[in-house]
Formats: C-alpha cells, structure tokens, sequence
C-alpha cells in the first residue's frame, strides 16, 4: 500500500512537468498543442540518440535537448501557428494543424529510428533501494527531483520575474497588453517555446523509465489533458495536485482491474473530467 | 412526376448523378479485373464513412477524433449476430448500426456540449477507452486474436452493389442535412450556439440527432467491413489510425462540404495504396504536409481548390 502511494507521488512528478506544457500554452495562447505528445516522443528520442553517440547521461542531455526544443517552439510558433486564426474559430484549425505537425514528427522518427521499442539503459537503471518495506528505485526518485526543479523554477518564473509578469498578463488579456506596450508577439513565441521545451523534457524524463517507440506521446498527451483540465490552466499547485490524483488513481487502479485495462483509467477519467468539470477542480484560475 | 423538396438538385443534375451511378453499377460486367473490383468496393465504403464523419465534423464542426470507436462496435456486433446469433448479412449490419450510433449517444450526448478543442480532446478519450476495452472483452471481439467470419465468394463479389447503395444513401443523406431546412439549423449551430438557441433551434437534439446517425452510419460501415474482409481484429477496428484517416479525408477533401468526403476519401484510399506499396515509411508525413498545407492555404481543402480553378465564388458551396 506504501509501495503504491510512494510510487503515485514519484509519477506525479512526471505528470506535472509533461501536463505544465501544455497547459501553458493553452493559457497564454488558447491553442491546444496536438504536437506535444509528438515533442515528448522527440525528447525521448533525443536523450536516447545522445545517450548512443556520445555517451551522454540522460539527466545531463536535459540542458541541451531543452534548449534545442525551445529553439524549435519558437521556429514553429513563427512559421506555423502564428498564421492561425485565434480565438474559439481558430480551435479547430490550431488542432488539426499541430496534429499535422506532430504526424511530421512521428514519420521523421520512422524514418531516423525505425518504429522498433528502444530503451535507454544506463549503469544504474535498475539500481534500487528500500525504505521499511517499500522498494524505490534511483531512477524513478531522480525523476521526481527534477521535475520538482522544474516546477519550483517556473513558478519562480511565472511570479517573480518581469518576463512572468508580462505572459501572465498576456494570458488574461492581449489587447490591454498591447496598450501598455508588452510585446505581445514575443511573448507568444517565448511561450511557445517554452511549452514546447517543457514537452521535450518530460520526454527526456519518460525515456528514462519507460520504453519508447515513435507512437509515445499520445497516451502522455491525454494524460497531460487531464491533468492540466483537472488542475485549471497554468496554476503550479493545482497542476502538481491534478498530477497527483491522476496517478494515484492509476496506481490504485491496478488493485481493482486486470492490469490491460489500466491504461484505459486515464482515458475514461479524461471524459469525465471534461463533461463534469469542465473548469477545473478549482474553478478557472489565470497563470500563477 | 414525383414532387421533390424545393431544396432537391435540379433535375439535370439528378439525372447526371443517376448516371454516374448506374454506370459504377455496370462496371464491374465491362470488366473482370479482381483487383480494381475489390479497390471500388472499398473506396465506396470508404466513402461512406467519411460523409457520415463529415455529418459530425463538418456541418456541425465538431471534429470527432474517435469515430473507429463505432466503426469497430459496429463491425464486432453484426459479425458476433452473423456468426453466434446466425442472423441475416444485413439484420447484422442493422443492429451493428443501431448498436454504434445508441453507443455514440451514450457518450456524445454529454461531451457535445463541449465545444470546439474540449469535444475533440474528449472523443481521443473515448476512441482509445472504447479500444482498450474492447480489445479485452473477448466475449465480444475475440481478444486481440480477433474474429473470423467465413465469407462465401459470390457474396464478396456482390458486395460491391450493397457498397454502392450505402454510398449513394450517405450521399443523399449528406445533401439533405446540408441543403434542408434541417440543414440551415445545423449550420446555425456550428456558426454559434448560443445566437442558435436564441433563435429557437434546439442544439442538443439535432446534435444528438446528427451523432446518432453518423453512429449508425460508422456501424453498418464497420458491419460491411467485417462481412468484407472476412476478418477484423480490435486493433485495427478501434486503432487511434482508423479514427485519424476520417479526419484526413474530411480535411483534405473539404470540410463540411458533400463532394469534399467523396474526393478526400478517393484521393486517401490511391494515396494509402500506392504510398503503402512503394514507400511505407512516407506515408504518415506526407498526409501530415497536406494537412498543414490545407489548414494554411485553402481551409476547404480540395473542394475549394477546385472552386478555385472553376473560379467559383466559395458562398457557393456545392
């Protein structure tokens, strides 16, 4: 029972970092981003090519793969979305486009990598330690330390920082924004990126404990889903609570249900949450 | 002289389509070529199923990304009625359709009144619940080994004129809910709700009304499929891929238009095979560019194109 809460808490770590992206995005930009399951497959398939070629440890190609995303979020922001209609009308369009996009991503995987399940394994993958009688291992724990990194920097980000201030303005309303001369568009691409390179980093993450093929990121996409609709869009807190019920109730899950139909907990729960709560746990709340 | 609707083609076109049909009727006697009869087959039930997507996603604008859901409900209900049930080919169909669209309500009903992205995200949800679920109810599906149903030539070889006839109904199915009094109301929907409301058209029961019968239409589709191929697995049947190509059909070929779905599944069905045979690993990539090129360029996909080579105004939608 300890073992299953213990490992609810280390998931929700990577929960919360894959769902932060996409809730970001959705706040400042209201655009759900298709293409960050397709990023999260991306970031796996880069901290696993660099682990191959150049020996790299996973946790250490976090830096560069982030960097590299961010770059790439803001390449597709300026070529791609900033060409869409914003707005309700523009909801559809900015899916089907940004599923396009991330159609694109997988076939370049294919092509790079084969649609074989790869893993990375490094020296200590399956390294394990146990506290009373619960089995942790050092892989999961790290993990959730990054994540926890992750998270306390973007709120530091979002409350503390000029930078923060102005995409939390962005998010509750552009056209004033533009009144007091914050650059608008910049802020939009600055998101963007960021969310993209959020995507990415989960996927590094997600590679270190899961196998990949170029068909990962679409579970972890409906999981950041509900995560991010549960949570209400781009509060840290509630980000980091909806992450942990959700993996709990994944976790629990297994005690119930033959463990095949597991997988379809998140799903069924994604559902619900849309058709019950439609703003969130915590009623709508704005950046912060 | 039978009278006709006053929102019916003219009659010239009328007799242009009745055409066009009888001679797709008559082509199978000019030639004996098995495969390009087997290729019309499918590309017919193809194009069913995209119009009865289009229903959904296009007049009302709620883009389903989990139609195999009821494609896959109904294949596995009329192939489980045929074969443990011994009902007839097309009671089979009919059950598995009504079975489809009573189970697209179930869950449509609710998620309907989300809009735009939410519905879309929802219906990702459903597909792939619906999948797993399936995949481990054996009673039904036979697991992940799937199911047989032993398929006698002649009827296989018939098959192609019950495709026929489902493709002509989705067709004039679609021209109804496009061009009838029922038509503008849907349309008043999918331009805004609420203002709809006002105005005293009921959304929620043409909504449920249009997804039923996009249910129902998906679920026979599924129920030939299965007759057709003789063989349907719940990956296949219920797999993220089967959902997608709906949309990319839709997409490409036109959304929310009639001809759009016909030519969008034409053009997926040539594609698939010539890209599947020649060059497997392009395929995905090469509907996503004509994705972003349509969502960019020319939101009405090949339809508008077209329209723009005839320099037509696009008001005029066919």
């Amino acid at each position: 029972m300890i073992d299953l809460f213990v490992s609810a808490i280390l998931l929700a770590g990577l929960y919360a970092t894959m769902a932060y992206g996409l809730g970001l995005i959705y706040g400042v930009l209201r655009i759900v981003n298709l293409g960050h399951g397709g990023m999260i497959m991306v970031g796996a398939y880069a901290a696993f090519w660099l682990h191959e070629r150049l020996g790299l440890d996973p946790y250490l190609s976090i830096l560069p793969v982030a960097v590299a995303a961010f770059f790439f979020g803001i390449g597709m922001y300026k070529l791609l979305v900033k060409r869409l209609p914003r707005g309700a009308a523009g909801g559809v369009q900015s899916l089907l486009l940004l599923f396009a996009v991330w159609l694109l991503l997988r076939n370049a995987a294919y092509l790079l990598f084969t649609g074989n399940d790869q893993t990375i394994r490094t020296s200590y993958s399956t390294h394990s330690f146990h506290i009373g009688s619960a089995y942790l291992s050092w892989n999961r724990l790290a993990v959730f330390a990054v994540a926890l990194v992750i998270l306390a920097g973007l709120h530091f980000l979002l409350t503390r920082t000029y930078l923060g201030k102005a995409i939390r303005a962005v998010a509750q309303n552009p056209d004033s924004c533009t009144l007091v001369g914050i650059p608008v568009e910049q802020v939009y691409s600055f998101t963007f990126g960021l969310g993209t390179a959020l995507a990415a980093v989960a996927g590094v993450l997600g590679a270190t404990l899961f196998s990949f093929n170029p068909g990962f990121g679409a579970t972890e996409l409906l999981k950041s889903f509900v995560v991010v609709v549960l949570g209400g869009l781009g509060s840290v807190a509630g980000t980091a609570i909806a992450a942990l019920i959700l993996a709990s109730v994944e976790v629990f899950a297994i005690l119930l249900l033959p463990s095949y139909l597991t997988a379809a907990v998140g799903f069924v729960l994604l559902v619900l949450v849309l058709v019950l709560r439609p703003g969130g746990l915590f009623g709508q709340r704005v950046l912060g | 002289m039978i009278s006709l609707p006053p929102w019916a083609p003219r009659r010239i076109y009328l007799a242009g389509f009745a055409i066009v049909v009888a001679l797709i009727a008559l082509l199978p006697f000019i030639h004996d070529n098995y495969y390009w009869h087997n290729q019309i087959t499918f590309t017919l039930l193809i194009v069913t199923a995209a119009l009865a997507w289009n229903w959904l996603g296009g007049l009302l604008g709620q883009v389903s990304f989990g139609h195999a859901a009821m494609f896959g409900v109904g294949g596995f209900v009329a192939a489980r009625l045929q074969m443990s049930a011994h009902f007839p080919m097309l009671i089979g169909w009919l059950g598995g359709g009504v079975i489809a669209g009573s189970y697209a309500l179930i869950w449509g009903h609710p998620t309907l009144r989300l809009r735009g992205p939410y519905f879309s995200i929802a219906t990702i949800g459903v597909g792939e619940a619906t999948r797993l679920i399936c995949t481990y109810w054996s009673w039904l599906t036979g697991g992940s080994s799937g199911l047989s149903i032993p398929v006698d030539i002649d009827l296989k070889h018939q098959l192609y004129w019950y495709a026929l006839g489902l493709a002509v109904l989705a067709l004039m199915a679609s021209y109804a809910l496009r061009k009838s009094p029922l038509g503008l109301s849907l349309l008043a929907i999918k331009s805004d709700v609420d203002a709809a409301a006002d105005v005293g058209v009921s959304s929620s029961r043409l909504q449920d009304l249009v997804l039923f019968l996009s249910g129902l239409t998906m679920g026979i589709c599924g129920g030939f499929y299965a007759s057709y191929a003789g063989f349907i697995e719940p990956v296949d049947m219920f797999g993220f891929d089967r959902s997608i190509s709906f949309v990319l059909m839709g997409v490409i070929g036109g959304i929310g238009t009639i001809a759009g779905p016909v030519l969008g599944a034409m053009v997926f069905v040539v594609l698939k095979e010539s890209l599947l045979a020649y060059y497997p690993q392009l395929y995905l990539g090469l509907f996503g560019i004509s994705l972003i090129l349509v969502i960019l360029f020319e939101p009405l996909g090949l339809v508008g194109l077209g329209m723009r080579v005839l320099r037509k105004p696009i008001g005029e939608r066919p």
